[in-house]
């Protein structure tokens, strides 16, 4: 029998592996479907909004990481038990999600001198600002983002942490121990640890 | 007694208006904090990351709107209900906030000529590709965006695409007569009716 979960994203960790990392780590089978640029115009025309990735269940199909995120991380015991808690742990991942933008829209500056200055004061202020804070909560939360366990927040902050360190230009959890030590945690849980043995290698 | 919840924004509907909704939608009272812009220097760092809106309660702060949204959502009964209705919204509002980060630029964009130029971009290929599959999918939904009723997608549709369409300067919506309709029927609702009657700004 197919297994009840089909997760399509392109052949990258990218947005789609902090969902990746929800269904091993509740050891939910699914279908990880890994599109090619090849077949990707003609599908692209099938998904909600042109966009991957999607979440397949029972004949429905839904898009947009974080929200695909937010419903596995339920099926897997990873949200907050109330909503207050669950405001939490969005207004974590929201806020991670804002750093991630901001550097992807350096990343997209067309205009050379401009992106020049936007990636020192990247590096500079803006990923040192939200770091700063972030390690604090962490040291705050018993060694998590939010709710002193682990919830889907550390999941998330891990699979998008790598991309911040090519704008800081280094590892820009250097100074951030904590941060550090909840990533080295998310990866070296069974489950996980096993997917990233057997998970395709990419480069993103 | 003060109300339990204190939601802080600038003097603006911007990001917090559809918490706004949710609050008079629910007949919840909230203290409506505005922060004037020659204050926000001194508020900035007392917040968790340097951003409005933030909602308090029981001594504790959360930020982000659309997180605080969905919060309030619950509260008033325009969620989900189930986790796979819960993710179709979400999904929307997602999807409808990834336009709102696409016109960015050219909101943001103080040139002028500029700024028409990116703006007819921005009609045929952000308008143009993502308002007629909405507008689709209020036709399935029975003039609600998702799940065939009321959830809050529609009033962040409502809120949203107003302020973009009032920094944009003209009708964002011609030609998609159910999107009007969502945002005719949001604002139609008593307890909104009343809210945009009182409200400050």
């Amino acid at each position: 029998m197919a297994p009840a979960y089909k997760l399509s994203y392109f052949n990258f960790r990218g947005l789609a592996e902090t969902a990746r990392f929800l269904l091993n780590y509740g050891g939910i089978e699914f279908e990880d479907v890994r599109v090619t640029q090849e077949e990707w115009p003609q599908l692209k025309e099938k998904m909600p909004f042109g966009t991957l990735p999607v979440l397949e269940h029972d004949g429905k199909q839904a898009g947009q990481s974080i929200a695909i995120a937010r419903y596995l991380a339920k099926q897997v015991g990873l949200a907050g038990k109330d909503d207050w808690e669950n405001l939490e742990i969005d207004a974590i991942v929201d806020t991670i999600n804002d750093l991630r933008l901001k550097l992807l829209a350096i990343h997209f500056e067309k205009d050379e001198e401009k992106k020049k200055t936007l990636l020192e004061t990247a590096a500079k202020e803006t990923i040192p600002y939200y770091i700063t804070r972030l390690e604090t909560i962490v040291q705050q939360n018993n060694g998590h983002l939010a709710l002193g366990r682990l919830t889907w927040a550390d999941f998330y902050f891990t699979t998008v942490c790598g991309a911040f360190d090519f704008f800081f230009g280094g590892d820009c959890l250097a100074n951030s121990p904590s941060l550090k030590s909840l990533v080295q945690k998310v990866n070296e849980l069974p489950a996980i640890k096993k997917w990233i043995e057997i998970r395709p290698k990419t480069e993103f | 007694m003060p109300p339990s919840y204190k939601l802080t924004y600038f003097d603006l509907q911007g990001l917090a208006e559809m918490c706004r909704y949710l609050f008079s939608y629910g007949g919840i009272e909230f203290e409506d904090v505005r922060i004037k812009r020659e204050d926000w220097p001194q508020h900035k760092d007392k917040t968790p990351f340097g951003v409005l809106p933030i909602l308090e309660h029981n001594g504790k702060v959360a930020g982000q709107s659309i997180a605080i949204a969905r919060y309030l959502a619950k509260k008033v009964k325009l969620g989900g209900n189930n986790d796979w209705e819960d993710l179709e919204i979400d999904a929307i509002v997602d999807t409808m906030n990834d336009i709102k980060l696409k016109l960015t630029p050219m909101l943001m964009e103080q040139d002028a000529a500029k700024k028409k130029v990116v703006l007819e971009a921005a009609k045929k290929d952000i308008f143009g590709f993502y308002f007629p599959r909405l507008e689709a999918m209020v036709e399935k939904n029975k003039g609600y965006l998702v799940l065939g009723r009321l959830t809050w997608a529609d009033f962040y549709f409502a809120t949203i695409f107003t302020v973009c369409e009032s920094m944009i300067g003209e009708e964002i919506l011609a030609g998609y007569p159910n999107l009007k309709e969502v945002r005719e029927k949001v604002n139609g609702l008593p307890a909104i009716k009343k809210w945009i009657e009182i409200r400050p700004n």
